[in-house]
């Protein structure tokens, strides 16, 4: 783990979403309006010393809705994941440990889903049924599970092969103990790495979801439907479209970059690669 | 190569099975039967449209007949006909009693989202060779910092908000690009060039947002692939009898580090499809994600079933085509020494 902390790229990405995980838990006592309170004096302000990012056509204030956006962001982006990261390892699991025809079915289905364009699939799942904030994260982790199915079966074919996973297998160490405390733990680096990833790829889906309306439904904010407003105004308000796509931009950009670096340094290959 | 033709071919049965199955199963996730949700969705949907979506789903009778049916329908490639008032049929066009020919949504959409598919999956690669070998030879010096800053905020970006933010500016402040369509009002007046011009005018900001995030992806896998061989004893073999570098790099390396992009291009055709659904609706162009996107806005189940069957196969028929380009290119594929 120190190895991690020292590469650059995972301290850029982990002060990055630190900031922006403690701006999204003191929102309340940041916030210097009420993120829903409609004020008609002063509708579309530009940015300035009272409202930082502005005002939008209600005369909401900017700022305020950024907070509070950066929480269902951030909530939609982790429970999403780990929605996805949870039936990922089971399943992954189960086929990599197993193998035959568990393994193949898992396999196929695995390619089956990969199939279907995701997008797609989301936008069709949702038009079923009625566009939540809950629906979204559901949606978007069942839909997002293959990476990891893959990656845990992949370690745990290639674990399972090895002289302390046989010799606990002869000690007569029941399934369930060699999945828990063999094979499991030697196989969470790979999670950690695509979990960190695979957050921010659901906050940039989130984001198009409710930029399309089919998302986080208004009132309640979240960066994506800021945007959808922004888009109504681009011609006055540019301030309505420029934060909440450099907030989706940077919280992305931080998570890629932690979850690359932890790869980077948590791989032997690569690192030894690095180095050349 | 027939041989493994054959066997790609077959081991794409079951997935067609299952992609009918999981497309099934959306339809009858909703909680109830589909028109009841669809009824407490839109309560416009009249009873008319109700019954028709019964009868269409065969929505009365058990769930394996229903099933059946709809195995039935992949196959024949029957996707019935819209819900819209035009009420055209979904995949191809039909000829109704009088001799009239009414064409077929996704038959006319499909083309369309190909062409931009196509066109940016050529800007990929032509930007993204060129970026991911200077990245590679100058690997952590500053050519190869600066491309690496790129990718990553290639990879970060989203890309309906600097489609916003492009059409804004190059399009609204401006007035450089046009912003909606695919064709000027007077383009049927234009000679061949002036075609041409005026297409790739319209084109040009959604083929670029199309592959900005494959562009990231993909200049960064060029270079690592690049690294991988760049350490290989043949490529110091070829440095050791005295070829130029240029030589070394182009000819023996990039050759090599090419390969494996077949087939990540090929894993990138259902982003590709499922990101034009954004990019097409923001920009007023007829394709399968505008199609889509406006089928999702008005329940217009047969149209949503109809795309998603056709979008996941033709994800298998651009797999299928990387799996033929790559054995194509490597003998060792082709005569199964490796798979």
């Amino acid at each position: 783990m120190n190895r991690a902390l020292s590469n650059p790229l995972a301290q850029w990405g982990c002060a990055i979403i630190a900031s922006i995980l403690l701006l999204a838990m003191f929102a309340p006592l940041i916030a210097p309006f009420d993120p829903d309170a409609i004020n008609v004096k002063a509708i579309l302000l530009s940015p300035s010393g009272t409202h930082w990012m502005g005002t939008d056509g209600l005369g909401r204030d900017v700022f305020s809705r950024m907070l509070y956006g950066s929480r269902i962001s951030l909530l939609v982006g982790f429970v999403a994941v780990g929605i996805a990261t949870a039936i990922g390892v089971i399943l992954g699991a189960v086929a990599g440990f197993y193998r035959g025809w568990v393994d193949i079915v898992i396999m196929r289905l695995v390619d089956v889903m990969l199939s279907i364009p995701t997008f797609f699939l989301i936008l069709a799942v949702i038009a079923f049924l009625t566009p939540s904030i809950w629906n979204i994260m559901i949606v978007i982790g069942l839909t997002s599970w293959m990476g990891v199915t893959r990656l845990i079966r992949a370690e745990f074919l290639s674990l399972r092969e090895r002289e302390f996973v046989l010799a606990a297998e002869v000690l007569g160490a029941q399934d369930a103990r060699l999945i828990f405390r063999h094979l499991l733990p030697n196989s969470l680096t790979p999670v950690i790495v695509s979990f960190v990833l695979g957050v921010a790829s659901a906050v940039l889906v989130e984001s198009g979801l409710s930029f399309l309306g089919l998302g986080v439904q208004p009132p309640q904010a979240s960066w994506g439907n800021i945007l959808t407003d922004g888009k109504e105004y681009i011609q006055f308000a540019w301030w309505l479209s420029f934060f909440p796509g450099m907030a989706i931009l940077l919280t992305v950009l931080g998570y890629n970059l932690l979850g690359e670096g932890l790869r980077d340094a948590l791989d032997p290959r690569t690192t030894k690669q690095a180095k050349g | 190569m027939t041989r493994y033709l054959l066997k790609r071919l077959f081991w794409m049965a079951p997935l067609l099975v299952g992609i009918s199955l999981v497309s099934f199963l959306i339809m009858h996730l909703a909680p109830g039967d589909v028109t009841t949700t669809e009824a407490g969705f839109n309560p416009k949907a009249s009873e008319e449209s109700r019954q028709k979506l019964r009868k269409l789903y065969h929505l009365d009778e058990p769930v394996l007949t229903q099933y059946g049916y709809w195995l039935q329908r992949m196959v024949t490639l029957d996707f019935g006909t819209s819900f819209a008032s035009h009420q055209r049929p979904v995949f191809l066009a039909r000829q109704d009693g009088q001799g009239n020919v009414s064409k077929g949504l996704i038959q006319e959409a499909l083309p369309i989202t190909l062409l931009i598919n196509v066109l940016s999956l050529g800007l990929i690669v032509i930007c993204a060779l060129p970026l991911g070998v200077i990245s590679a030879v100058t690997q952590n010096r500053p050519p190869d910092r600066a491309i690496t800053v790129f990718v990553f905020i290639g990879f970060a970006v989203p890309g309906f908000w600097l489609a916003l933010m492009m059409m804004y500016w190059l399009g609204v402040a401006h007035a450089w690009l046009p912003i909606s369509g695919l064709h000027s009002l007077h383009y049927e007046h234009l000679n061949l060039l002036g075609k041409i011009a005026d297409s790739a005018r319209h084109l040009a900001i959604p083929v670029f947002i199309s592959a900005l995030g494959g562009l990231a992806g993909i200049s960064l896998f060029v270079r690592n692939g690049m690294l991988d061989v760049l350490h290989q004893d043949y490529i110091t073999t070829a440095r050791a009898k005295g070829l130029p570098e240029n030589t070394v790099i182009y000819r023996h390396a990039l050759r090599n580090a090419m390969l494996p992009l077949i087939t990540i291009l090929g894993l990138s055709i259902p982003g590709l499809i499922g990101g034009s659904v954004i990019a097409e609706s923001l920009f007023a162009i007829p394709g399968m994600g505008k199609l889509f996107y406006d089928s999702v806005m008005m329940r217009d189940f047969p149209v949503i079933m109809g795309i998603l069957t056709i979008g996941a196969v033709l994800t298998l028929l651009g797999n299928l085509l990387a799996d033929v380009a790559y054995a194509w290119a490597d003998p060792r594929v082709r005569r199964g020494v490796v798979r």
